[in-house]
């Protein structure tokens, strides 16, 4: 009790008194204004850095045990280094092996290409371009670009991004344009499972994130996590891009056509980026007199035809824009039609969709067909690529009004 | 003298403090950890009448600003409040026992941490607020142990307790 009023007593003024307080003042005004210059800039920047730097030992101290812990880590025996050092070679081994393979592949698929004197090499004339804004509206899923007819854009034209496919453009403006993403319901695109190269066509589900692929014969070899690319049928997309990753297979009971889901590859709704792609197929097709009169055609499918030819017919605008081959893909475009063979009373939607879908691939792009790997298991549906590869030529005309006549079709396997 | 024999101990203990409120943790226990830099303060506040301890918590403050990248000034004017509040009170202190000192200290640190909030929220520095009141438990709750230690650590003779 002495010692503490001895000590305190013997520097009141300077420990407690007004002093302290002052102090307190002081240097709280000082704290404010120094946290008002931080806010408000970097004008202390360089104190900061030089406070930092005289700091950093301290921190070095503070870091020692996390450091010494990973000091623990590096510490390893040497069977473990060895161990680690023989499979790293082993598999090193591996893929130079692989690499080989790859390699001899190349050339051979080179040859091949080069016999078939095909051109579906990947197209290489591409621009880039700024998504400008994106639709708002949660049912149609379009963006806007900043490319537009001063850039070459045409309709119909392919926009990637560096995962896949993304859509593709239908509106061009002087320096805009306006493309439709691959997951709107009017969307669809031909693709190729690329394990198999069974052919079908996606339709976006409108939900934002998925590809319906609808069409599916009841025993298609499809399974989940299978890769869709692009098959370049109809010449609108470019072959051999990424489209969707398959990651549900849907088999009703007693339903013809299996139905699988597939999220897109292409980062649709997150960069800033996409890239436009000139097709070597983007000419109007019109002097391909390539048929597509399909002799698996069945009634209920011509029906749906008949009903996407009037859709056609009643657009005029769509109808128009995509006049060349406006004809034939309702023909061409096998797969839309088949749910109509199931359920007569979807036969209007189905031929919207085959109308779309065949916006998406307007042209039957002869050259591409060929060198699809065949559709083996491909029945009735996927023999749509075969059949306009044979080239049974009917003029368009004829042929738009040819559904009816066609052959009767064959079932797809059940 | 007895000024300049106490000066390694109270540099050090702060320097520790300073390293202590740094060293990583594991994440589970992370948000527990305790302020050392205002416990260390504090006690220095409330067993001494002679230390500068009002220039030692802005120094300090600066640093931990400097050290976390937080606003510069941020802690040093949460520090400075909190030491000068409990050296100002330091006469009304001292006359209890320990734990109960312990007990009211816990004023202090939830001071220290609101101004600390406060002035995040006035910089719209976001953070989980609910993980901010964790250190006051274990501030106040390690206290007592760190006051003893920190005794012991003082070759003085005993200054102020009273029983």
């Amino acid at each position: 009790m002495n010692t503490t009023l001895h000590d305190s007593a013997s520097k009141p003024l300077f420990s407690r008194g007004p002093g302290l307080a002052l102090n307190f003042f002081f240097l709280a005004c000082v704290s404010i204004a120094l946290m008002v210059m931080d806010g408000a800039g970097t004008r202390i920047a360089a104190a900061r850095a030089w406070a930092a730097w005289a700091l950093q030992p301290l921190a070095q101290i503070a870091a020692a045990p996390q450091s010494l812990a990973l000091l623990g880590d590096s510490l390893q025996t040497r069977d473990q280094l060895e161990a680690e050092n023989r499979q790293l070679k082993q598999r090193q081994t591996e893929l130079d092996g692989r690499l080989l393979k790859l390699e001899s592949l190349e050339a051979e698929n080179e040859r091949i290409r080069a016999l078939l004197s095909s051109a579906a090499s990947l197209p290489d004339r591409v621009l880039i371009s700024e998504v400008m804004q994106t639709s708002q509206d949660p049912y149609r899923h379009q963006i806007v670009l900043n490319r537009g007819e001063q850039d070459g854009v045409y309709k119909g034209q392919a926009l990637v991004d560096a995962n896949g496919v993304m859509g593709q453009v239908i509106q061009v403006n002087p320096t805009t344009c306006v493309a439709l993403l691959i997951t709107d319901p009017d969307h669809g695109i031909p693709v190729e499972v690329n394990r198999t190269g069974l052919q079908t066509i996606a339709l976006g589900r409108g939900d934002g994130q998925g590809l319906s692929l609808p069409y599916l014969p009841g025993n298609a070899d499809v399974k989940v996590g299978d890769l869709l690319v692009s098959s370049g049928l109809g010449g609108r997309f470019p072959a051999g891009y990424p489209v969707g990753h398959i990651f549900e297979l849907r088999h009703p009971a007693g339903e013809n056509f299996m139905e699988a889901l597939a999220y897109p590859t292409a980062k649709l709704n997150q960069g800033r980026q996409a890239l436009l792609v000139w097709s070597e197929h983007n000419t109007p097709a019109v002097d391909l007199s390539v048929p597509t009169a399909r002799p698996e055609m069945k009634q209920k499918a011509q029906h749906a035809q008949e009903q996407a030819a009037e859709h056609l017919a009643a657009h005029p605008a769509v109808a128009a824009t995509e006049a060349p081959a406006g004809s034939k893909p309702a023909a061409d475009k096998p797969a839309p039609a088949k749910p109509a063979a199931d359920k007569p009373t979807s036969a209007k939607p189905a031929a919207d969709k085959a109308a779309h879908g065949a916006a998406a691939a307007p042209t039957p792009a002869p050259a591409p067909a060929p060198v699809k790997p065949a559709n083996k298991s491909a029945p009735a549906s996927k023999s749509a690529p075969a059949s306009a590869a044979k080239p049974q030529s009917k003029p368009p005309a004829a042929e738009a009004a040819a559904p009816k006549e066609s052959p009767p079709p064959d079932t797809p396997p059940q | 003298m007895s000024r300049g024999s106490l000066f390694p101990v109270f540099t050090l203990t702060l320097l520790l403090a300073l390293i202590l409120q740094m060293v990583a943790l594991p994440d589970v226990i992370a948000p527990f950890r305790p302020e050392w830099v205002a416990l260390t303060l504090v006690y220095w506040a409330y067993a001494t009448a002679d230390k500068p301890v009002l220039l030692a918590a802005w120094l300090s403050g600066l640093a931990l600003d400097v050290l976390f990248n937080s606003l510069l000034g941020q802690h040093a004017l949460a520090l400075l409040t909190v030491t000068f509040l409990v050296r100002r009170l330091r006469g009304s202190l001292i006359i209890f026992p320990l734990p109960q000192v312990a007990l009211a200290l816990s004023a202090a640190w939830v001071l220290y941490a609101f101004l600390m909030f406060w002035i995040d929220g006035l910089t719209h520095h976001s953070a989980v607020p609910s993980l901010r009141w964790l250190p006051v438990i274990s501030t106040t709750l390690i206290w007592p142990l760190a006051a003893l230690v920190m005794d012991r650590f003082r070759a003085q003779p005993k200054l102020r307790r009273l029983t």
